[in-house]
């Protein structure tokens, strides 16, 4: 080959390599950016008053004199609507027959709007939920609301071929000629000082337990749960994971049996994770009763099975790494086997083992499947330690699509869906970052 | 040896996260464990708040489907299987044979909502319509009097109470369902696929139809809580929680709450229809 075209070769190659990365980078960065930004929006955001009421009655948290000033500040203007609410009521009932049914429905959905945005309106039974007692908590959700109180959405049905459009009616103009028509201007001025909008770190959303299946509150019950679960599985994993390494590095002798074995291992760490999870399921739950309904030692046992190959296979790996030399100083010297392994192969591996452990520990943060049948709930408080042996817990992964598909209101709690993904990512970056830590640490002691 | 060390380390710090947790340890043995249906979901999830709330004892609720919720308790891996249909005959026997005897309570009313895209022009459908979409006769919305557009049917997985439900009240013995039918695994996702989708229909638990998609009235009748109450709205059903003998204790109190005041309040502010 002449050099011209080794040239063009190598460096086509080299702009493939690069443009191959760039495009790694960038795709990370679309996956990452809306992920850490609106996962960060369920912390800090721009809150209403009513999110300082919730957190003084839910949480008995917020200064009590301080509140009580912004909540006469803003029911002085608040009362104007209800006042105009009143009149409106008296003036329908003035009206006849036809024209009172006409705008009795449209004043309903005024008022459900009203509700949503404010919260409940004086005269009405106290709601027994807590999503129905407060209303918009947070600035962006209160801006739509505001909008849906403003214009109606409508859909023009006049060709009968196609798919509706929509479009919006002011309701102002649905309510010409009424006294309620000053309400509409009047809340779009007044909507600063109705809900009281300022910026707030609500670090809460990561300590707090959630309120009324998390449309309030945080997700320290999820995370305590993840948790929970990764570290029992290490617990249960780790050392039969190291075990067998040992075992198929230094004892085992090489035939079918071994190799079966082997294959074996490799082969459970193809299986799906959902098989995983139905396995927990018969085996821990029906079969061996480890406990009495789902628990965090039921989907800890089911996540160890699932990471134990990766553990056997990297310790195996880190095993083998270890010098010949190492082994047979050792052995020269007079020491035993088992003490040659214990003394100077394990902590000679140590790092490799170390790091095969701690990125297992966030591949068992992250999955769902193992856990749906064996640990996991959609609500539930945090869980004490005494109860692991036996409590079910709510845990990010599976809370995460509970709220993205189950939930009864998932478009309206999109910021806390947010919320655990940016927790579940960061909870696995810390977790493989410390590997990395880790093993530059025992390297550096090893050597020095 | 450092590795020794660091062993100690690991361990001392395990310690000390197990010390953190252990702070807020709660009574053991004083809990309550639900599982079933997602149709009944947002009622158990509600109840179980207020549960917490007065007597103190610490509910979890799972959303796995109400044939899932009779599995868990003929296992006894469950104190309350929420369900969104009566139990079957086998899963009968096999509690029997397990030696667990379910015992049915009603929770509250339900009705099916048929729900449509809010800009699909059709307003009614009959149930023979009904029927006709989700055994394959009909496949453009044309053909019952909406745009020109195909139908996309969505259907529940069969593990589920709603399925079964939508089968006994709008299919005849044996219709099957068209294989062209999508299939969703929860209350929540056939809602979020229909209002996302313009030319979708599917059914939902009364709770469940929000403003995001449009309620299309059944031979006439716009679903409502009135109408499921007095019985003229024609999908409706009943949504139980089974115990296993009669319940007793905390299990008692807990499915007795639709019948205290506060209980009605719930059911009727998650949408759906008190019974007692």
């Amino acid at each position: 080959m002449n050099l011209g075209t080794r040239k063009l070769l190598d460096r086509s190659f080299t702009a493939l390599g690069i443009s191959s990365i760039v495009i790694m980078g960038l795709m990370l960065l679309v996956v990452l950016v809306p992920i850490v930004s609106n996962g960060i929006g369920a912390i800090v955001f721009k809150s209403t008053i009513e999110h300082r009421k919730m957190l003084y009655h839910e949480f008995n948290r917020g200064d009590k004199a301080d509140l009580q000033r912004e909540i006469a500040s803003s029911d002085a203007s608040r009362k104007e609507i209800y006042r105009m609410l009143d009149t409106f009521d008296a003036e329908l009932s003035k009206m006849d027959e036809t024209r009172q049914q006409e705008y009795r429905e449209k004043f309903e959905q005024v008022k459900n709007s009203l509700r949503a945005l404010l919260g409940p309106i004086p005269g009405d039974e106290e709601p027994a939920l807590a999503r129905l007692k407060y209303g918009q908590t947070r600035w962006e959700k209160a801006e739509e609301k505001l909008h849906e109180l403003l214009f109606e959405k409508k859909w023009d049905y006049s060709n009968p071929d196609e798919m509706a459009k929509e479009y919006e009616v002011s309701r102002s103009a649905s309510f010409e000629g009424t006294s309620l028509v000053r309400l509409f201007p009047y809340v779009e001025k007044n909507i600063d000082r109705l809900l009281q909008p300022e910026w707030t770190f609500y670090w809460g959303f990561i300590t707090d337990s959630s309120v009324d299946a998390h449309f309030f509150g945080g997700i320290w019950p999820e995370i305590q749960g993840t948790l929970f679960l990764a570290v029992g599985a290490m617990l249960f994993a780790f050392p039969l994971g190291v075990i067998g390494a040992i075992y198929f590095t230094e004892y085992a002798r090489d035939g079918f049996l071994t190799s079966l074995l082997r294959s074996a291992n490799s082969t459970l760490a193809g299986v799906p994770s959902i098989v995983f999870g139905l396995f927990g399921l018969t085996f821990f739950i029906n079969t061996l009763k480890v406990s009495e309904s789902k628990s965090v030692l039921a989907g800890s046992l089911t996540l160890a099975i699932m990471i134990l190959p990766t553990i056997i296979r990297s310790s195996e790996e880190a095993i083998l790494a270890v010098p010949k030399t190492y082994k047979e100083a050792s052995l020269g010297l007079g020491s035993t086997k088992w003490n040659t392994i214990i003394k100077v192969i394990l902590p000679a591996a140590l790092p490799g083992i170390l790091t095969g452990g701690v990125l297992s520990l966030g591949r068992a943060a992250g999955e769902t499947a193992p856990i749906i049948f064996t640990a996991a709930v959609s609500v539930g408080s945090a869980i004490g330690l005494a109860d692991v042996l036996s409590s079910p817990t709510p845990a990010l992964s599976w809370n995460i699509y509970n709220l993205a598909s189950e939930h009864e209101a998932a478009a309206e709690i999109r910021h806390v869906q947010y919320g655990m993904v940016l927790a579940l990512m960061t909870i696995v970056t810390l977790l493989n970052m410390s590997a990395i830590v880790l093993r530059a640490r025992i390297s550096k002691k090893l050597k020095g | 040896m450092e590795a020794r060390k660091l062993f100690r380390k690991i361990l001392l710090s395990a310690a000390v996260f197990g010390l953190m947790a252990s702070g807020e340890a709660s009574a053991a043995g004083n809990k309550l464990v639900l599982d079933g249906s997602t149709t009944v979901g947002p009622i158990a999830k509600a109840f179980a708040a207020q549960f917490t709330k007065t007597n103190g004892v610490e509910v979890t609720v799972s959303e796995s489907g109400s044939g899932n919720g009779a599995k868990s308790l003929i296992n006894g891996t469950c104190d309350i299987a929420d369900m969104s249909r009566p139990m079957k005959d086998a899963e009968l026997s096999a509690a029997k044979i397990k030696g667990v005897n379910p015992v049915k309570n009603i929770v509250a009313l339900d009705g099916l909502a048929m729900i449509v895209h809010p800009s699909n022009r059709v307003r009614n459908l009959s149930r023979a319509q009904i029927r006709g979409i989700y055994t394959g006769a009909y496949t453009n919305w044309s053909q019952i009097g909406g745009p020109n557009a195909p139908i996309v049917m969505i259907q529940r997985e069969s593990n589920s109470g709603t399925q079964d439900a939508f089968k006994e009240l709008v299919l005849k013995d044996g219709d099957t369902v068209s294989s062209r039918a999508e299939t969703q695994a929860s209350n929540g996702a056939v809602k979020s696929r229909v209002a996302t989708t313009p030319t979708a229909i599917g059914f939902v638990g009364l709770g469940f139809a929000g403003r995001s998609v449009k309620s299309v009235a059944v031979d006439g009748v716009l679903p409502s809580a009135g109408a499921v109450r007095n019985g003229s709205y024609p999908l409706h059903r009943q949504l139980y929680m089974y115990t296993n003998g009669q319940p007793a204790g905390n299990v008692k109190k807990f499915v007795d709450m639709p019948k205290s005041p506060i209980g009605k309040r719930i059911i009727s502010e998650t949408g759906f229809v008190n019974y007692y």
